[in-house]
């Protein structure tokens, strides 16, 4: 089995780095799709699907190695070995920050620059520390998830009315978003929101940029603001957008911040 | 023409009392337009809620991370989501499940989502039972693996218990024999001497005991007893073993009769074991005053033995168990300590030589146990 089939890596572009674009819980790498080709034009960019989301390869999902961040974090490390040329620059949004920092920790030779967007070391609250949600919270996530899976046949996104204003969709590309088996679904969830890796912050060398929605439910600004404090070398950027996915909504505010601090280190 | 179609003028098409909830948000969730079904749902006024909340900010908090992770960037990314469960709280806090479909328009530089909406509660108390049911089938299949594995683990335990115990028992058994022998020769008062019989029938039946525990051991966990069949006098053999058994039962008849050709293939000693199996049972639960019949015979195409006994017939319904492993009948003499491994080594021996057991019993006819064995070619020939 393949790496390339394994987790859908798409690669495109050609230039000085590799900038690796990783998905967050919930879709697939078509969340990178407003971001991804305007960093085309100048890198060489790979794409790719976590195990169990998108078009990945669901046969390659082993509950024993997805049950950590740490199993994802040896396929960034495999995709990166494989597809990367020149320095890798690492985009994740969301939970797959935390993986891109695992595998950063893990080899720590392997990377030149992370992005974390809207990253959260912990999502649930303990003391002082004040991650946004509460135990009770998680399981009704994870409840949601459950009555939302049960109507849809395994393997397939909701139903999709027409898209009248977005004839440029295919079809085929519309079913695959959120595509997700139900029990894979749920277990990264509860890896997603359950762990914690607020002790492996510390361990992080590489300089890195924490591009953080104003409002964001997920992942707040407060969260933020702790993970510069603990990350040895890391800049914090507030990006003015309500909501988790703001490469998605504000996607030339986060290419301009991200820019700003690829520049800053030489790229 | 107009009958069908067009309404008539005087019914408006009232969005606004329409029996589902519509709302009209911006990119960022915010109320732009809601209906008055909506508001209805919820406990809110309109004003409550236009330019004041987020259709985020009425969710249950599973639900605002689902809409997050799945909702929002489904909207952006394909325009348009349906059949999503979320779960809206009322403004008493009461939770209201909704099942909803949205579409975005694009509209100059922005966008507004449509939203449409009903309540699911019933349909929502039929998944949860559906999803609980799951569970419980899920939690009710891995503690029936559990069981088994933890079963079938004990019973090779067990199994592996009773041949280390039974083979372990044999040496200080053989020592009491030993014993009660070399305390017998000599001057031996009476008494004394009859003390010793009784505690070397005893080391006897004990010792005979542990041979079956051996071979029930050798019979489960080696899949099968061990036959070494050879050419023998089937009627000898038998007459052999009931001369012993006569002297072991020295206050009761036993008979035997022979019919047919002598000779067969068969291991001589497991026939005497079942023999000595059968006859034993028969004593035991038989009518004491009672002769026994064992019969020898070898036919053209099977060679058989029987053994009978009148008595208390055995119910019809416990025959076919017979020879399952520790079924007890009830003894017709209270010294009797069958622990139900006899008859069940009995069906093992006649199995390992290719052959079965049957029982009968009426009150009439008494009760008769019948081991069929096939004769082998080398048999026929033979005789």
């Amino acid at each position: 089995m393949t790496v390339l089939y394994r987790n859908n890596v798409q690669v495109a572009g050609s230039g000085p780095a590799t900038v690796f674009f990783a998905h967050g819980f919930g879709c697939d790498q078509n969340m990178w799709r407003l971001l991804q080709p305007s960093y085309a034009k100048r890198y060489r960019t790979v794409a790719f699907d976590h195990v169990g989301s998108g078009s990945s390869d669901i046969s390659a999902y082993d509950g024993q190695k997805y049950s950590s961040l740490h199993g994802y974090a040896n396929d960034v490390l495999d995709i990166v070995e494989e597809f990367g040329q020149g320095p890798a620059i690492f985009v994740g949004h969301s939970v797959s920050s935390m993986i891109g920092l695992l595998a950063d920790v893990r080899a720590p030779k392997a990377f030149a620059v992370q992005i974390m967007v809207g990253p959260s070391p912990c999502y649930v609250n303990d003391g002082d520390y004040q991650g946004g949600f509460e135990q009770a919270d998680i399981d009704s996530l994870l409840e949601t998830l459950e009555s939302n899976y049960l109507g849809w046949s395994s393997n397939m996104a909701p139903a999709i009315m027409g898209a009248p204003e977005q004839p440029q969709l295919a079809e085929e590309m519309t079913n695959s978003f959120c595509r997700t088996d139900p029990k894979v679904a749920k277990q990264f969830a509860r890896v997603t929101f359950l762990s914690d890796h607020r002790v492996d912050l510390h361990k992080l060398a590489t300089p890195t940029l924490i591009l953080q929605s104003t409002d964001d439910i997920l992942a707040p600004v407060a969260v933020g603001e702790y993970m510069r404090r603990i990350l040895p070398d890391a800049e914090l950027k507030l990006v003015q957008n309500v909501g988790h996915c703001p490469h998605l909504s504000e996607p030339g505010l986060c290419a301009d911040a991200i820019n700003e601090f690829l520049a800053k280190q030489g790229f | 023409m107009n009958a069908h179609g067009a309404p008539p003028p005087e019914t408006p098409w009232d969005l606004n009392g329409a029996p589902c909830a519509l709302a009209q948000t911006n990119s960022d969730g915010a109320f732009l337009r809601i209906n008055a079904t909506f508001c209805a749902w919820l406990g809110y006024e309109a004003d409550e809620l236009v330019g004041k909340r987020r259709l985020q900010d009425l969710l249950r908090v599973g639900s605002k991370i689902f809409h997050q992770t799945h909702w929002v960037p489904l909207l952006q990314m394909q325009g348009s989501i349906s059949e999503v469960r979320l779960e809206m709280v009322h403004k008493d806090k009461r939770v209201v499940p909704m099942i909803m479909n949205a579409i975005r328009r694009d509209h100059g530089g922005g966008a507004v989502h449509d939203l449409a909406a009903f309540i699911a509660r019933d349909r929502d108390k039929f998944e949860r039972e559906l999803i609980a049911s799951r569970k419980h089938l899920e939690t009710a299949v891995a503690e029936a693996n559990r069981l088994k594995e933890e079963a079938k683990d004990r019973a090779l335990f067990a199994e592996q218990m009773v041949g280390i115990v039974s083979h372990d028992l044999r040496n200080p058994l053989s020592a009491i024999s030993m014993g009660t022998m070399v305390l017998g020769r000599g001057d031996v008062p009476t008494n004394q001497l009859r003390v010793l019989s009784r505690i070397s029938r005893a080391a006897e039946r004990a010792n005979r005991l542990i041979a079956d525990l051996l071979d029930f051991t050798q019979a489960r966990l080696g899949g099968g007893l061990s036959v070494d069949p050879r050419e023998i006098d089937l009627h000898a053999t038998v007459a052999e073993v009931v001369e012993e058994l006569a002297l072991a039962y020295p206050h009761r008849e036993l008979r035997h009769v022979r019919e047919g050709a002598r000779t067969c293939m068969a291991d001589s000693d497991r026939l005497s074991q079942l023999v000595g199996n059968v006859v034993s049972n028969a004593m035991a639960y038989g009518e004491p005053g009672a002769p026994v019949t064992v019969s020898s015979a070898v036919g053209a195409d099977v060679f058989r033995i029987s053994v009978h006994n009148t008595g208390r017939m055995i119910p019809a319904e416990a025959l076919p168990s017979l020879f399952h492993l520790m079924v007890r009948g009830e003894s017709a003499t209270s010294g009797s300590k069958n622990v139900g491994l006899g008859l069940y080594i009995v069906s093992e021996i006649a199995k390992a030589h290719g052959g079965e057991v049957m029982a009968s019993s009426s009150a009439e006819g008494g009760t008769l146990f019948t081991a069929v064995f096939p004769m082998s070619r080398a048999d026929q020939s033979g005789s």
